[in-house]
């Protein structure tokens, strides 16, 4: 089972995020369950959704305390130390920022995808929402799904600027840095 | 078919399966994307039936009896303050002997407000004459709506299907959608009484004798004691149909086990992992799931019961005053088995609060440490 912890705010598509993930691996037919912690529905506010993905169903019902991977929308609502507790040692970290890799310099026992999402998702036309973007980063980050599961499910869940969010997968697809553990 | 969707929107596919010609609902929290989802398929065509939207869960209920008298299915779905509103009219509907099929998302009552799941809010109607089930995951509430038709519809008495806010309603999981012509011949065209002529409008419920009250409420009480059987020959059926089945209730490594963990809903799911890592570690650690609530399966757990040293009922619900309502059902339950078990309470989940494994291993442990007996419930809180 993998656990996958999204953090970001609301507005930023944290929750739908989590959900296209979760039927791209479905449609790749595995077992996957996600959900989403908010305390309240307005845009800024600080959002969690949660993915656990396994090849058969699974039991658990409760939230994540220990993921496998982290993706971290906004990295303002994150402590150092807090990301060094909660993620699993091997643990992989993708994160929306506009800073290169020295930046996180303490997080380098974990695998790290560094993608300054923003610019990215305006150039293909998309305002606001960063799911797709920060999907299709993920996917080039971790290969547990294939990039074609992503744009179908975005193809079928997306009504509003479809080709849009697709060519923001892309990119972000062909532009994740990513950074191996160096532990 | 299967299909990746909340527990939420498995109840709206129920709905539409069983072609449910009215539906009179108001939108709650977190029961609002059900309510969303029918509204969406009677706009587009899909639904079969219509949608009614009153101005109140009250006038919801009020509408649902109405329409049932006229001989049709009918459904709503509430939460929490939107099922205490409907409070006065779930007497009426089980005393008229509708069988109307709710859904409810079960969230805390307020005071102070929230959303988060606890099962007080259902709980609380167990007076009512409402058949009560406690689904586990969206497909057991799916499974449930259909079955809940069935049953209520050969015992004449209203069906409440209970699913936990945020763990069942708001979780997306993998669904098993069954084919509509397999619903059309486990469920077929309805013939109801129509104890209600909308050509000839009348009063249906008249001021009766103390006697005839009495008479009445017995009949009732019959009515509702045989669900235990119905319920469990429609989940037989339901199993030769669609290949799933539930129980009326459901026990886990029961057998060899000297302590039994008792759940209902969602923390049930979780309890499984919990006790196969007790049972790992060595402890004779054992599940009872209870899916019926009302009627109260008072026998089958009983029989289940019977030999075992220490049962522990974990209640997502606290009746201020008293403690874990399924907890005082059970102990009810158990005051005339010949050499009767510890029964320990313990009140975890209250308010939508977590509940791991881990949170479910701690409470056996501690239960497995106890030596006397403990009437009051005990308040858990990781650490």
């Amino acid at each position: 089972m993998i656990e996958i912890k999204f953090k970001g705010r609301g507005g930023q598509g944290v929750v739908v995020a989590s959900e296209l993930l979760g039927r791209a691996f479905f449609i790749e037919g595995k077992f996957p369950q996600c959900f989403s912690l908010f305390g309240s529905e307005r845009r800024g506010a600080p959002v969690i959704g949660f993915l656990r993905v396994d090849e058969k169903p699974i039991l658990l019902k409760c939230q994540i305390y220990q993921p496998d991977q982290l993706i971290l929308f906004d990295l303002s609502l994150v402590e150092e130390k807090e990301v060094i507790e909660e993620l699993k040692p091997g643990g992989t970290l993708l994160i929306n920022t506009d800073q290169g890799i020295e930046a996180f310099k303490n997080w380098r026992q974990f695998k790290i995808g560094l993608i300054d999402g923003r610019p990215i998702a305006r150039g293909a036309g998309v305002e606001g929402a960063l799911n797709t973007t920060l999907l299709g980063a993920y996917a080039a980050l971790t290969h547990e799904v294939r990039k074609e599961t992503l744009i179908e499910v975005v193809r079928r869940m997306i009504p509003i600027k479809t080709e849009s969010n697709i060519k923001a997968l892309q990119t972000a697809y062909d532009r994740v840095r990513i950074y191996e553990s160096l532990s | 078919m299967r299909e990746f969707m909340t527990g939420n929107h498995a109840v709206a596919h129920a709905v539409k399966l069983c072609r449910t010609p009215l539906i009179a609902a108001y939108p709650i929290t977190p029961q609002t994307p059900i309510y969303e989802k029918l509204s969406e398929w009677e706009s587009s065509g899909l639904l079969q039936g219509i949608m009614m939207r009153t101005e109140s869960e009250h006038s919801a209920m009020a509408s649902c009896i109405a329409a049932s008298l006229t001989g049709v299915r009918t459904f709503t779905a509430t939460s929490s303050q939107g099922l205490a509103l409907m409070h006065e009219m779930l007497h009426f509907a089980a005393g008229c002997r509708a069988p109307i099929v709710m859904a409810n998302v079960n969230r805390l009552l307020a005071a102070p407000w929230g959303f988060w799941a606890d099962q007080l809010d259902s709980l609380s109607q167990r007076d009512t004459g409402w058949i009560q089930f406690y689904c586990e995951n969206g497909q057991e509430a799916l499974d449930s709506v259909i079955q809940a038709y069935k049953i209520a519809e050969q015992v004449f008495l209203p069906v409440m299907i209970c699913l936990e806010a945020f763990f069942v309603s708001h979780f997306m999981e993998p669904v098993e959608i069954p084919a509509q012509e397999e619903v059309d011949r486990f469920l077929p065209p309805l013939n109801l009484p129509h104890r209600f002529d909308i050509e000839k409008p009348g009063f249906l419920v008249p001021v009766v004798s103390s006697d005839l009250y009495r008479k009445y409420r017995q009949m009732m009480q019959r009515a509702m004691d045989s669900v235990k059987t119905v319920a469990a020959q429609v989940d037989d059926e339901f199993k030769t149909t669609f290949g799933r089945s539930y129980g009326i209730i459901e026990p886990i490594l029961v057998e060899d086990a000297e302590v039994l963990l008792v759940t209902a809903g969602s923390m049930t799911s979780t309890a499984r992992m919990a006790i196969q890592t007790l049972r790992e570690k060595g402890y004779p650690v054992g599940l009872l799931k209870i899916r019926l609530f009302r009627p109260f399966p008072v026998e089958a757990l009983q029989q289940t019961i019977t030999g075992k040293k220490k049962i522990v009922v974990i209640d997502r619900n606290c009746s201020i005053g008293s403690g874990g309502i399924f907890c005082q059902e059970l102990r009810a339950a158990l005051i005339h088995s010949p050499d009767p078990p510890f029964v320990y309470n313990y009140l975890a989940g209250i308010g939508g609060t977590d509940v791991t494994p881990d949170t479910i291993g701690k409470i056996a442990l501690d239960a497995i440490r106890r030596v006397d007996p403990a009437d009051e419930s005990i308040w858990w809180v990781d650490v």
